[in-house]
């Protein structure tokens, strides 16, 4: 048991004011059903309205998902794995279908890669868009919030009508995709979803980004340094908030991610303005690769590979061996290590979630010191997706 | 396959490691395989050597060999290189220990009270290995994702729906 006493020297040690030493810390249970949290919990120790030590507490969620992998054909493992993370399903799918593509040693046809880039971007787009909505109601500022629902409804619906389903989709599997595109009208829609919400960025700005409140909200709290990200693992739009411009499509690029010109955004504040602002940056590059890939067009060819081995998919089976394949997800590094033994199915897949590195010890430690208001907002600015925590 | 980048790296780390066997996968893609007694100074070296960012620790039992085997993915920013450190070491229990790696990559933590909770791999040196983590304490101590874990022993003890399972039956797909 930890005295009160040590507790305030450690949250002395971290740069904190105090209230004076009589008063009681007490214990508070920060969810897993706290609205601001999203099903992860997190157990505060307080002092007044500070927050003296947190310790994260995942496993709400937990499901067995690798471990029931292990009983399922190949194919089948798509439609369980695809939901780890529910805002970006379509990354657990790329990334299961890339590492099997690499064991098997598929070269997968150019225009199942063309489409697989267009569904993993409109997969970011739309998760951005759910994480204005989060942060959006986490700031109070209610209209953004609701207006990036709609727009990313109008993502949710050319989904529906490319792959069958509107959140889980079932649509990238090894050796490509599952069919092909609708057709001419379904990209012109996706073009003039993609203009219309570039049209309506400039709104957000106003409301949430360039917003006296967001700033009076968001700066100085949660600052995390380059040397300390780097550290614990950090990736994605949190690394990059702190000045280290590491992206996986550029540095270790996949897919048509090569044939693109992007730029990838950096701050060097490295606190929860400078994590909102740098999504925000991105947001704007997304809608901008779309675009190329749009104006690229759809190359002629199969949609998936031909292989008389996929006329049975129960009885498929993949050669010994293992591979690891990673994409970059609008939470950070997204990797899925796969080890086959040769049967039909897999001996183990290992799925390695981004917020695992910044939903546990970086947010216990970058919480001490902050109050109780502000949790939520560095939860929300961390982008944490319980579900990769507890696979 | 051959990437000279890939080469040279391997080269300048197997000169400060000559315990270690390294191979280029593919295109940015590394794989060293190290005796188990090395793994500290191991990472220490590839740490040096411009690997600052651990993505994560993976664990296959091999349950055939009587072993475990432990994956440490790194991650070269600047090149974008990715390399595997692969470690077997026995899957008893009381002799599945590794020494921790924390000090050097503060991110191991988490990942090995993972690898513990699940495959019984103690850790030696990191303080909170006994901590709860994922699994509520009924689970602690069974370690599901080894291979000899009874999922449907575990099942029909934890639901008490018996009925729905036929004891003939020797394979389920769940």
């Amino acid at each position: 048991m930890v005295t009160q006493e040590e507790l305030i020297r450690e949250a002395r040690e971290n740069g904190m004011e105090l209230y004076p030493i009589e008063k009681d810390t007490y214990e508070l249970f920060f969810g897993p059903q706290h609205m601001a949290t999203e099903n992860f919990s997190i157990i505060l120790k307080m002092d007044g309205n500070r927050v003296v030590k947190a310790i994260a507490n995942p496993g709400f969620l937990h499901r067995g998902f690798e471990k029931l992998a292990e009983f399922r054909p190949w194919y089948t493992n798509i439609a369980l794995l695809l939901r780890i993370c529910v805002p970006e399903a379509d990354v657990p799918e790329a990334i299961y279908s890339m590492a099997v593509d690499e064991i098997i040693g598929w070269e997968v046809p150019e225009r199942a890669q063309w489409i697989r880039t267009v569904v993993l971007e409109m997969a970011r787009v739309s998760a951005y868009l759910f994480w204005i909505m989060g942060l959006s109601f986490k700031l109070g500022v209610y209209t953004a919030g609701q207006w990036a629902a709609a727009y990313r409804e109008r993502f949710m619906r050319l989904f529906e009508e490319l792959t069958g389903g509107r959140v889980y989709h079932i649509y990238t599997i090894p050796g490509g995709v599952r069919r092909d595109i609708p057709g001419d009208k379904w990209l012109r829609q996706l073009k003039d979803t993609v203009e219309y919400i570039k049209s309506k960025l400039p709104d957000f700005d106003n409301l949430v980004f360039e917003n006296y409140i967001t700033y009076k909200r968001m700066e100085g709290i949660g600052v995390m340094d380059r040397k300390f990200a780097l550290a614990e693992g950090v990736t994605g739009p949190n690394l990059r908030a702190t000045g280290v411009a590491y992206d996986v499509r550029k540095d270790d690029p996949y897919l048509l991610y090569p044939e693109l010109d992007f730029e990838v955004p950096t701050l060097k504040e490295g606190d929860a303005l400078a994590r909102a602002l740098v999504r925000r940056y991105e947001l704007e590059q997304d809608l901008y690769i779309l675009e190329q890939l749009l104006e690229m067009g759809p190359p002629s060819g199969p949609y998936k590979v031909e292989d008389p081995r996929l006329k049975n998919l129960p009885r498929f089976k993949v050669p010994a061996g293992d591979a690891f394949a990673h994409v970059e997800s609008t939470k950070g590094d997204f990797g899925a290590y796969v080890v086959s033994d040769g049967g039909n199915k897999p001996y183990r897949v290992h799925v390695r979630g981004p917020s695992i590195a910044h939903g546990i010890r970086v947010l216990e430690q970058l919480l001490v010191g902050a109050r109780i208001a502000d949790v939520p907002v560095i939860l929300m600015s961390l982008d944490n997706c319980p579900p990769d925590i507890d696979r | 396959m051959t990437w000279e980048i890939g080469e040279e790296i391997i080269k300048k780390i197997l000169e400060k490691a000559p315990y270690a066997e390294g191979k280029v996968r593919r295109e940015r893609r590394l794989e060293f395989k190290i005796p188990a007694e090395r793994i500290r100074e191991f990472l220490m070296i590839m740490k040096e050597n411009g690997f600052p960012l651990m993505l994560q620790i993976s664990a296959v039992d091999w349950i055939k060999e009587g072993e475990i085997e432990l994956v440490y993915h790194l991650m070269n920013i600047e090149l974008g290189t990715h390399a595997m450190v692969k470690v077997r070491i026995p899957r008893d229990l009381d002799k599945a220990k590794m020494p921790t790696v924390r000090d050097i990559y503060p991110a191991a933590e988490t990942y090995e009270r993972d690898v513990h909770d699940f495959f019984g791999v103690y850790f030696e040196g990191n303080d909170k290995m006994e901590m709860p983590w994922i699994l509520d304490d009924p689970e602690r101590g069974l370690y599901p994702h080894r291979k000899d874990f009874d999922m449907l022993g575990y099942v029909k003890k934890k639901y008490k729906i018996l009925d729905r399972f036929d004891e003939n039956k020797d394979k389920y797909v769940i």
